[in-house]
């Protein structure tokens, strides 16, 4: 668990914003790939989209690019 | 005025290579749409060269930028106690994304790029001379114009100061129009 004190200052907005932004990445990128697995192991998009706590429609709409690729 | 229309017919295939190439690389890197720091890679491949010149010029590889996006996201996540896996990358990492068949959209930092690029740089230049050339080093001295964009920060990454690099470009600008 990441001990929220070692995080980076607010008073340094720099580093902490950098952090925000490879976080969302880092994130994005486990999603595609948590969701293309998921896709191959047969699961539906309502399961997927319960999993990831969105509506069926969101996760579709967002991720459909990863079914795509998944079909291919 | 002939040679002016043919000089924006040049920079409108000039611009579109450009941005097609900064999708691929924007999707291949697992991206939807690309980010300024796709705009630089995309200039550094660009034939006219100026990019990857003014790079050895501030003596940096221009093959290493790639290298400096993924180290930037290494650094930053770190500073959150996330280590990546030996050999594991939050960038260039193959979780392609098939190119978009809508219309072509970038990451705001992209947008904000091209806005410095057309409005200011290229206006710039084209009051100076009409048939000035738009070229890859153009591209590079609109990605220094950013503070804290992922370009930036894999600039710094890198070792590389954004006003050595500006200059550069803008060095290697004069060189290429004097061979002209």
């Amino acid at each position: 668990m990441v001990n929220l004190k070692s995080l980076p200052s607010p008073e340094e907005p720099a580093e902490a914003l950098a952090a925000v932004v490879a976080l969302r990445l880092l994130a994005d990128k486990l999603e595609h790939s948590a969701v293309s697995s998921a896709i191959e192991q047969g699961w539906s998009w309502s399961q997927i989209a319960e999993a990831l706590g969105v509506s069926k429609q969101a996760a579709h709409k967002r991720l459909a690019s990863v079914h795509s690729k998944a079909d291919s | 005025m002939f040679k002016t229309i043919r000089q924006r017919f040049r920079d409108m295939g000039t611009i579109k290579a450009l941005c097609f190439e900064a999708e691929k690389l924007g999707n291949a890197d697992g991206q939807k749409e690309p980010g300024a720091e796709h705009f630089v890679l995309s200039a550094l491949a660009l034939p006219d060269g100026t990019a990857r010149k003014a790079f050895l010029r501030v003596h940096a590889d221009p093959d290493s930028f790639r290298a400096a996006i993924a180290k930037q996201y290494e650094d930053a996540l770190q500073n959150v106690g996330i280590a990546l896996p030996r050999g594991a990358e939050i960038s260039g990492e193959a979780t392609p994304i098939p190119t978009s068949k809508g219309p072509y959209k970038t990451q705001p930092s992209a947008q904000a790029l091209m806005q410095t690029l057309t409005r200011e740089i290229m206006k710039k230049e084209q009051k100076a001379d009409s048939t000035a050339p738009l070229l890859s080093a153009h591209v590079l001295l609109a990605a220094t114009s950013a503070q804290y964009s992922v370009a930036a920060r894999a600039f710094r990454a890198m070792g590389i100061d954004p006003e050595k690099l500006a200059k550069a470009a803008n060095a290697e600008i004069v060189a290429y129009r004097a061979c002209l």
